[in-house]
């Protein structure tokens, strides 16, 4: 069995599971974001039915920004708040191995 | 008893691939894994608490836009004469509907004789109101809020404002609503 690659066996194998266990993390951690994120959200979409059967028009603005904010959060953890890889970047940019 | 429950449950708990084995050409050629198909990835829960996240801003987005069209409408009031009302005794209620059918509203002789009308919408959260007779005086079920049955002002309770008043007039034993305006809150 012959290795092709310029590391040592031992070296990738070493490496491989940090990687893994990197990515793990924040897999988890945008979970745990947008669960919290919805939660927010629902609270804010319970308060604006409040304010609106209250006739509170004033405080009804700034409930429907701050959950438009939230989904913006979410969008940007969904879209751009990846876990990098070897092949790309978290922006999903590919990855330029010949730099520095 | 307990073995044949025992046997039950285990019946139940087994494996469900046993029973949902390919006995037909078709499923073998397009073998379906339950369990397999009942898995949720990493991704496609993002995927979904976004979806979550749209659904609820486009909720609250929705529902405060809904209201601030309706205040915006502004009702005409007209004249109109709120049946059954000349019969009514003391210290009881009547529910009515002004300016439009939409609009439910409640009046109320007190035991001096003279007569009260409101919106019946309370003023924290919109729950409909009744006339409490024992008590005297307009009650609020959802939260316990309470108003003052000659005035509509706030007793008690969760309730920010007065409630709405029916300005009303009395042409010969008849009762007429004649328009609607907010509680007084001095």
């Amino acid at each position: 069995m012959s290795v092709s690659t310029n590391k040592l066996p031992s070296d990738a194998a070493a490496h491989k599971p940090r990687t893994l266990r990197g990515q793990s993390a924040v897999w988890q951690a945008r979970l745990i974001m947008l669960v919290m994120i919805n939660i927010a959200q629902l609270w804010i979409l319970a308060a604006t039915v409040d304010a609106a059967l209250a006739r509170r028009y004033s405080t009804l603005l700034p409930l429907v920004i701050a959950s438009g904010i939230c989904f913006l959060i979410t969008l940007s953890i969904i879209r751009w708040w990846r876990p990098t890889s070897k092949r790309f970047t978290s922006t999903g940019y590919i990855r330029d191995n010949n730099r520095g | 008893m307990s073995s044949k429950l025992d046997e039950a449950i285990k019946a139940v708990l087994s494996d469900e691939r046993d029973v949902r084995a390919p006995t037909e050409p078709y499923q073998k050629d397009f073998p379906y894994d339950r369990g397999d198909e009942a898995q949720v990835t990493r991704r496609e829960f993002c995927n979904f608490l976004g979806l979550t996240s749209a659904a609820l801003f486009v909720g609250a987005a929705g529902f405060a836009g809904k209201a601030v069209i309706d205040s915006r409408e502004s009702p005409t009031f007209q004249p109109a004469q709120i049946a059954g009302a000349d019969g009514m005794a003391p210290n009881t209620a009547l529910s009515f509907h002004y300016p439009t059918a939409k609009d439910s509203a409640i009046l109320i002789r007190t035991v001096d004789g003279s007569y009260h009308a409101y919106a019946q919408q309370c003023t924290h959260l919109s729950c409909p109101v009744y006339y409490a007779r024992e008590h005297q005086r307009l009650e609020c079920p959802c939260h316990e809020g309470a108003f003052d049955a000659a005035t509509g002002n706030v007793l008690y309770g969760p309730p920010p404002r007065p409630l709405y008043v029916i300005e009303l007039e009395v042409r010969g034993g008849q009762v007429w609503a004649k328009g609607r305006k907010p509680g007084n809150t001095t």
